[in-house]
């Protein structure tokens, strides 16, 4: 299958600290990747290292054909590559409405895309001019989502979108990103193996700054042992 | 599908609808605008009298409002890079003191102007922006804060030094500034009045009408997280220098209605404690709400002045401690307060009209 994202074996320093240390991720276009890895594994680093947030200093990124290593994440950001930070990162100072207009990369995308952005989210309509300090958790996740799908972003990184949120809302978040995985592709950061394996078709494995184990999402599911060694969940 | 994310456009925005959300800047405005003939029929001066711009109450009245105004621009700009964008800078007293220097300087020591003078504060306004610039990609906060009190520190230096003193007056400071003849704050005060009382009500919707723009509101979410702005795909150090051009033109204008208004212009304007004054008059207004710069300013020049008649001795000590006081106890700044409190108000008000029977039924 054709790979929209490829990273080759990076390398990222934090201070004095080598973070990721050889982390390869093939993620096929159209389809739903997820990195799986036990706390502090370098899941995180490694999304942040693909947008130039902390850029690596060996290795290669390469999306729909173009080297990113040594860009500028806003230049990154603009190449169609769609991010959703942990800990629901929307603008609290900003009405709901004002989130979605800030994420516009050309006038008039949420003009396209906001019954589709309403339809999957319709809480976010009637909430739509409150400031994003009055959202409750959930809400805020939905809009930190929602935010990403208004330009024409070819590409999501999703990070831990479950953390934190109700099974209720959990439920509903699931739906939704398998809905918006229709449109784009999905590489996920997600803790909870429950909800990574309902979402994603393929997986890779993050241990101590390595990748050490991908495939497909449905031979996991069947692996107990290797779920048990690299997750710790049965 | 209705576009419910689209806020109506000033053109289609009824007029009363627009008056309504400008209330407040309107009341003002006319308070402003009838407070000189109040105070003159209240002292028992005549019309003509007061025309004549004739020693009295009023006269002076408008001298004191004029140095409200003025603190209050100054304390606007402040609030636009600090309060809105969230660049501490502490060198912000600089912007306001090349504005008043050059003003003296061009009109004094080589006869400009007061246009020619006024666009030199301008493009020396765009210059000193483009020199913060220079330092903005590579730090941030307290970085920058440093980096820009060293800048303002070497122009600090520059203008006391007595080389200059032929232009700047050295430590003593710029004095006999003569103001155009049909500007001249003694004998055309209440025409400068009104010049100062529309100039900041233009600015004042100026940058009103700046932060509820798509620019502006970039600008408010740099302020909250640059990280997650440059994420969105922007180049932040464009809206940061755009912050800080609009910011540093607007104190240079300052610093320029300040020296015709003033016959000296002291280094003080160049100072850190100006710059610490203009931090001041936003903490107790309120950050980020740009009109809490003018209300604070109101009351830093009002506390300064009361004070200072009748405590001479203890004025800073007493001055101090009030600043400290609404800092710990109105942490949001009186118009920050305010608006923070006017959900509960609301509330209050319909569950009051409720009781008696002539609240709003909602279907």
């Amino acid at each position: 299958m054709d790979n929209i994202l490829e990273v080759h074996d990076i390398h990222t320093n934090i201070r004095q600290y080598h973070i990721l240390q050889g982390v390869t991720v093939s993620v096929p276009r159209g389809s739903i990747t997820a990195l799986l890895g036990r706390n502090g594994a370098g899941k995180t680093t490694t999304l942040k290292s693909i947008l130039g947030l902390t850029p690596p200093s060996q290795g290669k990124v390469i999306f729909d054909g173009r080297e990113l290593r040594g860009m500028r994440s806003f230049d990154i950001a603009a190449l169609g590559i769609g991010f959703v930070p942990e800990h629901r990162a929307i603008f609290r100072d900003l009405s709901v409405a004002e989130n979605l207009k800030i994420a516009e990369r050309r006038k008039g995308d949420l003009a396209r895309k906001q019954e589709m952005i309403f339809t999957l989210f319709p809480d976010l309509k009637r909430l739509i001019h409150l400031p994003g300090t009055h959202l409750s958790g959930g809400q805020q996740q939905m809009l930190a989502i929602a935010r990403a799908l208004v330009p024409d972003n070819r590409v999501l990184l999703i990070d831990e979108p479950s953390e934190g949120l109700a099974p209720v809302i959990i439920e509903h978040m699931i739906a939704a990103i398998r809905q918006l995985s229709a449109d784009s592709t999905v590489l996920l950061v997600e803790q909870n193996f429950i909800v990574a394996s309902q979402l994603a078709e393929s997986y890779v494995i993050i241990e101590e700054g390595r990748s050490v184990k991908d495939g497909k999402m449905a031979d996991l599911v069947n692996d107990p042992q290797t779920i048990q060694r690299y997750l710790g969940a049965a | 599908m209705q576009n419910v994310t689209e806020q109506p456009s000033a053109k289609a925005m009824p007029l009363l609808k627009r008056a309504k959300d400008n209330f407040g800047s309107l009341v003002t405005l006319i308070v402003l605008a009838a407070l000189p003939f109040v105070v003159a029929l209240y002292d028992g001066q005549s019309l003509s009298s007061l025309l004549a711009n004739e020693a009295g109450s009023s006269k002076f009245v408008q001298g004191f409002v004029i140095e409200i105004l003025i603190l209050g621009i100054f304390a606007l700009s402040y609030d636009l890079i600090f309060g809105i964008t969230g660049m501490l800078s502490f060198g912000h007293a600089m912007f306001f003191a090349v504005g008043a220097y050059l003003t003296g300087i061009m009109i004094k020591s080589f006869g400009w102007s007061l246009w020619a003078t006024l666009g030199l504060v301008l493009a020396a306004g765009v210059l000193q922006a483009l020199l913060f610039g220079i330092v903005l990609p590579r730090v941030k906060g307290i970085t920058f804060a440093l980096v820009t009190l060293g800048m303002a520190s070497v122009f600090y230096i520059v203008i006391q030094a007595r080389e200059f003193g032929e232009y700047t007056g050295a430590d003593v400071g710029l004095q006999g500034v003569i103001a155009p003849d049909f500007l001249n704050p003694s004998t055309q005060r209440l025409r400068f009045y009104f010049i100062v009382v529309a100039l900041t009500v233009l600015i004042y919707l100026l940058y009103k009408r700046f932060v509820t723009s798509p620019t502006g509101r970039v600008c408010v979410a740099i302020r909250e997280n640059e990280g997650r702005a440059r994420m969105l795909g922007y180049n932040t150090f464009y809206f940061k220098l755009a912050a800080l051009t609009l910011s540093s033109i607007t104190a240079a204008l300052a610093g320029a209605l300040h020296t015709l208004h003033q016959p000296i212009v002291t280094p003080n304007v160049a100072a850190m404690s100006f710059t610490v004054s203009a931090l001041l008059m936003i903490l107790i207004g309120g950050v980020g709400t740009l009109n809490g710069a003018l209300v604070g300013a109101a009351v830093l020049r009002l506390l300064q002045f009361g004070l200072s008649k009748y405590f001479s001795e203890s004025a800073s000590f007493i001055s101090g401690a009030i600043y400290v006081a609404i800092v710990l106890f109105v942490p949001y700044g009186i118009v920050g307060t305010w608006r923070l409190k006017r959900f509960e108000r609301q509330k209050g008000w319909e569950n009051l009209l409720k009781l008696m029977g002539v609240g709003k039924r909602k279907e």
